[in-house]
């Protein structure tokens, strides 16, 4: 206790307001807990402020401003113009409406809001200083805390994000000017999403990738279609280059990258060093949970080698009153997955028999054309045990895919054949994230392929292509050849 | 090595197939079963895969060109092979290059109900609800056996894994009735009747606002206004007594709902008045969650209690020479470290009694409409413990000495309350004994531990006036009373049984000649 400081009781203290720790608290309104939230910056966290929201608002404006530009073939003849300033302010409208909505949301379930950063002072309460000069700080006392406090954008060596033309993916979605060109190091999802924005609006872009392809962890098919369609977009791949450095040049700045190995320095066009000019380098090379400013120790908590906190299947941490939820909590970091951890702490803590027993966690890369994946792939299933049977389905045989124009990718479904239990789906094309969602209800039901094959789906849709690849599976396929 | 690869035969009488794309170029390394190149039929695309790990050699057709089956469309190099020529035609599709047809894979999905449906890693196929039952039940979902499609488990199954780890609940309340022994010839309860037909109520009530019979029923029609009103007046329209009948369904006026939502404000004023002069409590109510084994016992009450109709004998027994020999048998058992409780000299008396009347040691197969017999006698304990109630069962008592039942039992109780008891130390049970003498009470209408057809409870051991020889004397007494199935078990049978159990505990020398 620190004299001068105010402090408060609460059953629930929620440590960050993101997608993880805004659903706990709101949950645990809704279950008459009394729930203090604490924000140091913005409620949304990193999902509505920086990330998959604004992300998407962005990809959508690149898409409209693209396909308007792009569609001859259909008769229609434009030459979009793009006014960053005005895109970006559009998507900012549609942060802060998300955002107000949070707050809202959490207000009209009696959560109590203050922002500030919490750190622990033992293992009941938190010191919670406010931002400004002069704010001072208070103590909260807690039966129970969740903490929620998400991820950042991993730094590299020579790159810091204090530096105007080195941007992280937060600063990429707030310019007010398109740059000319641009380097972004790292091909994961994030990398990957962003280049093909400002590839569409018209950026030279260069990817430098350390490893020898996009979408590091997906299967060779699915990665193949989305490179392909980032190269015929323009960008420029480099594989198997780390970035290694920045100088200021004449009129932008000059990115230095080295192989990572010699065979590749072998085969580089520019040998082991090579050098990229641009005005800008994007680095989105992964994110790392923030564990470091919650003085963890006073809590008895102890984060793993990689940062994150552990938790078993109720999002308890190795104190039985604390929780940990959404990135912080580890992989896979996603928001759907935080907000998932969030509502199940809150049930727990309420005392209801709550679990994370979810079969899949589904995921979507939302690049050109987007990748939507669930539970198993082929040589998952078939290292846990299960003998796989694979039903394929490609959008070329769509009727409604062809009519939008996008016909690229395939819906891929994995299940075990003596019980035909659908393990797991793959799918790459138009409207990949929606159409994932069928196969997560499917998995999560415990569905088999028949289920889903006889399902009746709306006609002409993309989803039909869920039917077909199931029936596939089963060897009666109306629309594809099956096997 | 070169391995040439044909067009296969990508469907029922195809017999060309356009080169939509390929998805690979010369000099790329291949993998087996990665599409090389989409190919199109009529109103059809596939991917063709390729056979082999190797190297593109040569592509032998353009993109747009039709070409016959059987034609080479691209050849590999495959390293480490000897170099012989060898031809290839794969299965289009890219799924493991099955050498069967392809036909109904995964169509069979029908498992044997004798099976052990073993998943890989344990994983287990239930939806979300289900799950969070089993958890709400105490319920191991990987440890059930699921009876839907593939052996999926349904919230069936896991009610029916909660029900058979549940113990039996002991009446916690001993309900006394005021029945004496039921000879057989009383009415059998039949279970449709408890639910008021409301049709046949129809008009019975709605006269006075005094009455506020609810009518309780499944189904009512109304208008549309009608409901409207009931809405606005807070009433539920499937409590209004039905005046009338519209097509054989009870119908309900907007009268009816007037009269019955004025009754009921009545009847709460009334309510309301009547608590007004009492003191009240500073919380008039308080509500708790009705789960977790409260709801699993009160479930088990409800199966038992609707599906069996229960039948209750009541009786006494002079156990004056059973108290005398426990007296004698306490001080051996003791020099052995045993407790010897009246227990487990109950349990050899019912299990003897039990083989002369194996209608009582049974059980009914509703599904296959048979009444099972059981030919070994397993007793259930009826025990009160912290968590709620548990039944350990002793297995084959008939086969056991008094000194080893009573260490099993001992043993199992103290299991049970300090909650180390297993699921199969609980199952498997043929007949319960529940002691409600230990807490008071003489007489009690225990609940049959279903799927057990009856149940016999105990009350207390004490000095009661019985007339022997015209002479009141004090003796030590036992009330007995046994719930039965009255669908296996008649009136006539459980008082038979009762008085053979009787025998035994009034001359427990006898169970010598067992």
């Amino acid at each position: 206790m620190v004299v001068g400081d105010i402090a408060t009781g609460t059953d629930v203290l929620v440590i960050g307001a993101g997608p993880g720790g805004y659903v706990a608290a709101i949950r645990a309104g809704q279950l008459d807990l009394d729930v203090t939230l604490v924000e140091k910056d913005a409620y949304g966290g990193s999902c509505l402020n920086h990330g998959c929201i604004p992300s998407k608002a962005m990809i959508t404006a690149a898409d409209v401003a693209h396909e308007a530009g792009n569609a001859e073939e259909m008769g229609v003849h434009a030459d979009p113009a793009v006014d960053l300033a005005k895109m970006v302010e559009w998507k900012d409208g549609v942060v802060d409406q998300l955002t107000s909505g949070v707050e809202k949301l959490n207000k009209a379930n009696g959560v109590n809001l203050i922002e500030g950063r919490a750190e622990f002072a033992d293992e009941n309460s938190v010191r919670v200083a406010h931002g400004g000069e002069g704010q001072g700080s208070e103590t909260v006392e807690f039966e129970h805390a969740i903490i929620a406090t998400g991820s950042r954008p991993i730094e590299i060596p020579g790159f810091s994000y204090e530096d105007e033309p080195v941007l992280s993916s937060r600063d990429a979605l707030a310019l007010d000017s398109l740059p000319d060109s641009m380097v972004v190091v790292g091909a994961g999802y994030i990398g990957m999403e962003l280049s093909t924005v400002f590839a569409k609006l018209g950026t030279d872009v260069t990817v430098v990738e350390m490893l020898d392809d996009v979408l590091p962890g997906y299967e060779d098919d699915v990665k193949r279609i989305v490179r392909d369609r980032a190269e015929s977009l323009g960008i420029d791949f480099h594989f198997g280059r780390t970035a290694s450095g920045w100088e200021e040049v004449d009129d932008g700045i000059r990115v230095s990258t080295e192989t990572v190995d010699e065979e590749a320095a072998a085969e580089a066009d520019g040998g082991a060093a090579e050098t990229f000019d641009a005005d800008k380098v994007l680095v989105a090379v992964g994110r790392q949970p923030v564990t470091d400013t919650l003085n963890l120790e006073a809590a008895g908590i102890e984060p793993n080698d990689d940062g994150f906190i552990e938790t078993d299947d109720r999002a308890r941490t190795e104190q039985d009153h604390i929780f940990a939820v959404g990135d912080v909590a580890g992989e896979p970091m996603l928001a759907h997955k935080g907000s998932k951890e969030g509502e199940v702490a809150a049930e727990v803590i309420a005392g209801e028999p709550a679990a994370l027993d979810y079969q899949a966690v589904p995921a979507a890369v939302f690049t050109d054309p987007e990748v939507g994946t669930v539970g198993l792939t082929e040589a998952e299933a078939e290292d846990a045990g299960f003998t796989p049977v694979v039903g394929q389905f490609p959008f070329r045989a769509s009727g409604r895919a062809l009519t939008t124009g996008e016909d690229e990718g395939f819906v891929r479904v994995v299940a075990d054949e003596d019980s035909g239990f659908i393990l797991g789906a793959q799918v790459v094309g138009p409207e990949a994230s929606e159409l994932i969602a069928e196969f997560g209800l499917a998995i999560e039901m415990g569905a088999t392929l028949e289920d889903v094959a006889s399902t009746v789906h709306t006609h002409p849709t993309l989803a039909e292509g869920v039917m077909e690849a199931c029936a596939n599976a089963l060897g009666h396929a109306i629309h594809a050849l099956n096997r | 090595m070169v391995r040439e690869f044909k067009l296969p035969d990508v469907g029922e009488g195809v017999s060309e197939g356009e080169i939509v794309q390929w998805l690979v170029d010369e000099g790329d390394a291949v993998e087996e079963d990665q599409p090389v190149a989409e190919v199109e039929t009529d109103k059809a695309i596939v991917e063709v895969p390729s056979p082999v790990d190797g190297t593109v050699r040569d592509i032998n057709a353009e993109e747009g060109e039709m070409v016959p089956v059987g034609t080479v469309i691209i050849t590999f190099d495959v390293e480490g092979e000897a170099d012989e020529p060898a031809e290839e035609t794969a299965e289009p599709a890219g799924d493991d290059a099955a050498s069967e047809p392809a036909g109904d894979a995964g169509s069979e999905t029908a498992v044997d109900a004798d099976e052990e449906v073993e998943t890989p890693e344990g994983r287990v196929f239930a939806a979300p609800s289900a799950r969070r039952l089993a958890r709400e039940l105490g319920v191991d979902i990987a440890a059930v056996e699921g009876s839907g499609p593939s052996g999926r488990v349904t919230e069936q199954d896991v009610r029916a894994a909660a029900e058979d780890d549940e113990a039996e609940p002991e009446p916690a309340t001993a309900e006394t009735t005021t029945g004496g022994a039921d000879d057989g010839a009383t009415a059998e309860a039949d279970a449709g009747a408890v639910s008021a037909d409301s049709a046949q109520t129809g008009g019975a009530t709605g006269g006075t606002a005094a009455s506020v019979e609810s009518a309780d029923r499944d189904r009512t029609l109304a208008a549309p206004a009608t409901r409207k009103l009931a809405e606005e007046e807070g009433v539920d329209l499937n409590a209004v007594p039905a005046t009338e009948e519209r097509d054989g369904e009870p119908f309900v006026t907007p009268e009816a709902v007037r009269e019955y939502a004025q009754a009921q404000q009545e009847a709460q004023r009334a309510d309301t008045e009547a608590l007004a002069r009492r003191e009240e409590p500073a919380e008039r109510e308080v509500r708790e969650p009705y789960r977790g084994v409260r709801k699993s016992i009160g479930d088990q009450m409800e199966q038992s209690k609707y599906t069996a109709p229960h039948i209750t004998h009541h009786d006494t027994v002079d156990v004056t020479n059973l108290v005398e020999t426990r007296e004698r048998l306490k001080v051996e058992a003791e020099d052995r470290g045993i407790r010897l409780t009246y227990m487990p000299l109950v349990m050899k008396a019912v299990t003897a009694a039990l083989k002369e009347f194996p209608m009582v040691n049974a059980s009914l197969d509703e599904e296959n409409e048979e009444i099972v017999k059981k030919q070994y006698y397993n007793v259930g304990v009826a025990t009160a413990t912290d968590a709620g109630l548990m039944v350990p069962v002793v297995d084959d008592v008939d086969r056991k000495g008094l000194l080893q039942i009573a260490s099993e039992m001992n043993e199992k109780v103290q299991k049970a309350r300090d909650r180390s008891i297993s699921i199969d130390e609980m199952q498997g049970g043929t007949f319960t004994i529940t002691n409600i003498g230990g807490i008071g009470g003489e007489y009690a209408t225990p609940i049959i531990n279903y799927p057990e057809v009856a149940i016999l409870a105990l009350g207390t051991i004490e000095q009661r006036p019985v007339v022997e020889d015209g002479e009141v004397v004090a003796r030590h007494t036992l009330p007995l009373s046994l719930s039965a199935d009255h669908r296996i078990v008649d009136g006539a049978d459980a008082a038979r049984f009762t008085n053979r159990v009787k025998e035994y505990l009034k001359q427990p020398e006898l169970l010598l000649l067992e």
